[in-house]
């Protein structure tokens, strides 16, 4: 991880934002079924997050489920430890969910770990959702981070969001990663706004430098780094590219990136003979990504939803020019001077594109520098680990539902029909978790050695007290309510 | 739906996430959920309009009430073939100019057939039908003939399931064909190749070219096409009940409920109707992207 490699000059900057208030420390399970050695935007946050919850001094595992022969346990850097579950894959890395096949396991995990918060990710994670009911069900606090946008109108979204209902009922607190996202999830759920706690995303910024030298001159040249599917717009993509390359002679296309819909551009580029102008990477290694970006001027994104765009973000620091449709949750991303929103048509993306051609042209632009240097600081994984970290000591304090609490939440919140049968399933998967606890209690099973955390026995040291620095990196606008402010809700209904 | 203590700071919140604003982050403000839109773009249903919509349902229900008649006639003597094969012959012709009478409505933007082509087309199907019927007499003999009523009910079901009741002309294949593989299994249990011909000769008269009649009848004025189907849902209850009785009271009942009741249940179920619309949808794409510049 970059921000552990680089010297200490990085780490000195950021400490003084660091509250040296001190906190509880939790012992946090992040559970999801996406995460190494799968790569995604999910994963990466999960990553991510623990890493700098683990700086902080927190104790966190992972619990997902085994990639192919990668089972049971492994530790990764600065000694965050990865439950590897032999549960079994059903579609697109998610597990299936009987919602009682995994509760000996997780009981394990949680048990053996001293849980105290169990974080569930993605709602597209059966793991997730299973974890989280089963964490109720042994009185566990919970905390769920959506990082998605659904419909409400299809077949699939009405029963998906049935089963978010009973899954989020009785959640402690739900994160949202933006404002469009929080709508989203409360009208999706049926929420309480006020368990809902909006931390945006983060890109690491070292990550993600630009390198002027690397476009090449004389040549103007737009980057596309999505997957090629219907969601991504990559059809409004195939209605640009013959436009603007027709009209702009020195302009170049550069798409990485793979999916079904990559026959629409490869027809494209067949049809218009634009096979040295536009051209097509496949699928690229997260590592690769920012190699791809350095070597162009603009980054278009064409997506017709997003719940909080991390692409734009990693466009504008590495120094690019955003262009983006004007959807879901990206017009509160980024500032107006980093990005031009244009409506998801192909005709207004073309005049965006347009637009910000004859910037580059004229010289009406940012450097790559300045830009970078105003996106380091918009989104950091420390400032969203310390966010956590006042969820964390929210959600803390919280009673947990007994089960007949539990039972009678379900019923009135859940609906009639819903919500009488999962106050059975959790009925049962209380009782399946006393037979377990009959056969092999609690008090007889080992505590694991923490590998992060207070005990930690070969985790990182433990972070001094922030030394005093010239304020040139430090962000004056730290909140007055972060020292210990009363927070505004009483015990929830 | 604020929190209870009231932020000090006089900024207002903004819908930003890359400022740190001095709100909490579960901070819930009055514009929460303001670009949330309800039942925005729903039709409004009145109920005659959709009834004068839901007798063309009826109307194809009795076609084939209308359809089964002429098949219980033949297959009990009570009717010859020839008579059946003249008629429609006669009904075929008018049809055909009525049809060619109304057409002249239509824009000019295609290229017309030509009498000689559907000419062609009735003397190419009639020839061939003729030919094969006594093949087709035969086709179903080692069938029992439980099976081939309950494959026939089946195929006429999938028919009217499958109809293309907004738009009848260009008839869908799925109906079209289950329809006459029904009159097929039909056919084949007629007395003789003739009455086998003259089946199918109607079958296909009132599968395939009677619905374009009746889109042409639509097109031009829908007052009268409403009566129209009206008339040949009560000559289906007629007809059938000539034969029996019991299956005439069942259309009946059929025709009262999809065409009087079923309009009156979507409109009054109307106001339970919760469409949501917000900033968080999936863009819709739509513009024709086949439209290129060159």
């Amino acid at each position: 991880v970059a921000h552990r490699a680089d010297g200490t000059g990085e780490r000195a900057s950021e400490a003084d934002t660091i509250v040296p208030t001190p906190t509880q420390k939790h012992s946090i399970c992040m559970v999801s079924d996406f995460f190494y050695p799968n790569m995604g935007g999910v994963e990466s946050h999960i990553y991510q997050l623990s890493q700098c919850l683990m700086e902080k001094g927190h104790k966190v595992v992972i619990a997902t489920h085994a990639y192919g022969r990668r089972k049971g346990v492994r530790y990764l850097t600065g000694g965050l430890k990865v439950y590897y579950l032999p549960l079994q894959v059903m579609y697109n890395q998610s597990t299936a969910t009987s919602c009682f096949h995994s509760l000996p396991l997780l009981r394990c995990v949680f048990v053996r770990e001293a849980v105290t918060v169990v974080h569930a990710h993605s709602s597209f994670s059966a793991m997730a959702h299973d974890a989280l009911f089963h964490a109720k069900t042994m009185g566990l606090n919970t905390v769920f981070t959506d990082h998605s946008l659904f419909g409400f109108a299809d077949m699939s979204s009405v029963l998906t969001n049935k089963l978010l209902t009973v899954s989020l009922c009785d959640t402690t607190h739900i994160v949202c990663v933006s404002y469009t996202s929080k709508e989203n999830t409360v009208l999706r759920a049926a929420l309480d706004p006020r368990i809902v706690s909006v931390i945006p995303n983060a890109v690491d910024p070292t990550d993600f430098t630009p390198d002027p030298a690397r476009a090449p001159r004389g040549r103007i040249t737009v980057v596309v780094i999505s997957r090629l599917v219907y969601r991504k717009g990559i059809d409004l993509l195939g209605g640009i590219i013959p436009e603007l390359c027709l009209r702009h002679p020195d302009l170049d296309f550069l798409i990485g990136g793979e999916g079904p819909k990559r026959i629409v551009l490869e027809e494209v580029r067949e049809k218009y003979q634009l096979h040295d102008r536009v051209r097509l990477l496949g699928a690229l290694e997260h590592r690769e990504v920012r190699d791809v970006l350095v070597q162009g001027h603009i980054f278009l994104n064409t997506s017709l939803t997003e719940a909080f765009c991390m692409a734009i973000v990693e466009g504008a620091s590495c120094g690019l020019q955003v262009v983006s449709t004007r959807v879901g949750g990206i017009p509160e991303v980024l500032p107006d001077d980093l990005i031009l929103l244009c409506d998801p048509t192909v005709r207004s993306l073309s005049d965006g594109l347009e637009a910000v051609i004859g910037r580059l042209r004229r010289g009406a632009v940012a450097s790559p520098a300045a830009v970078h240097a105003r996106v380091r600081s918009l989104y950091t994984w420390r400032d969203v680990a310390e966010r956590t970290e006042k969820v964390y000591d929210r959600v803390c304090v919280e009673e947990v539902l007994p089960l007949a609490g539990r039972l009678l939440r379900l019923r009135d919140h859940c609906g009639g029909v819903a919500g009488s049968i999962f106050a059975f399933v959790a009925v049962l998967n209380f009782l399946f978790l006393l037979l377990l606890r009959w056969l092999v209690p609690d008090q007889g099973m080992d505590r694991a050695l923490d590998a992060s955390g207070p005990q930690a026995l070969w985790g990182p040291p433990q972070r001094d007290p922030p030394a005093e620095e010239a304020g040139e990196g430090s962000q004056p606008q730290r909140d007055p309510w972060s020292d210990g402010a009363p927070t505004a809700e009483g015990p929830l209904v | 739906m604020g929190p209870d203590i009231a932020p000090g700071p006089d900024v207002p919140w903004r819908k930003v996430l890359w400022e740190r604003q001095p709100f909490p982050d579960n901070y819930v403000d009055e514009r929460f959920l303001e670009e949330l839109r309800r039942n925005e773009g729903i039709r409004q249903y009145r109920y005659w309009a959709v009834v004068k919509e839901a007798v063309l349902v009826g109307q194809q229900l009795s076609c084939v009430a209308i359809f089964i008649t002429f098949w219980l006639y033949m297959e009990q003597g009570l009717l010859s073939p020839e008579v059946l094969l003249w008629t429609s012959l006669i009904v075929g012709v008018l049809g055909y100019g009525l049809h060619n009478a109304l057409r002249p409505q239509l824009g000019t933007d295609r290229e017309p057939r030509t009498h000689l082509a559907d000419l062609q087309s009735a003397a190419i199907f009639l020839s061939f039908t003729f030919g094969f019927s006594p093949v087709l007499k035969t086709l179903t003999e080692s069938v029992s003939t439980d099976t081939v009523y309950a494959m026939s009910a089946l195929m006429l079901l999938a028919h009217l399931v499958s109809f293309p009741y907004a738009h009848p002309s260009p008839t869908g294949s799925l109906s079209l064909n289950a329809a006459l593989f029904a009159s097929v299994c039909l056919a084949s249990r007629l007395p003789g190749a003739l009455h086998t011909f003259a089946m199918l000769s109607c079958a296909l008269l009132m599968f395939a070219l009677w619905p374009c009649l009746l889109q042409s009848i639509r097109d031009h004025a829908i007052g009268p096409s409403a009566w129209l189907c009206v008339a040949v849902c009560l000559g289906g209850v007629g007809g059938l009940g000539s034969r029996w009785l019991g299956g005439a009271v069942l259309l009946a009942l059929a025709l009262v409920s999809v065409i009087l009741l079923c309009p009156l249940l979507l409109v009054k179920l109307q106001r339970h109707k919760d469409n949501i619309q917000g900033p968080w949808d999936e863009a819709e794409i739509h513009e024709d992207l086949c439209k290129v510049p060159y």
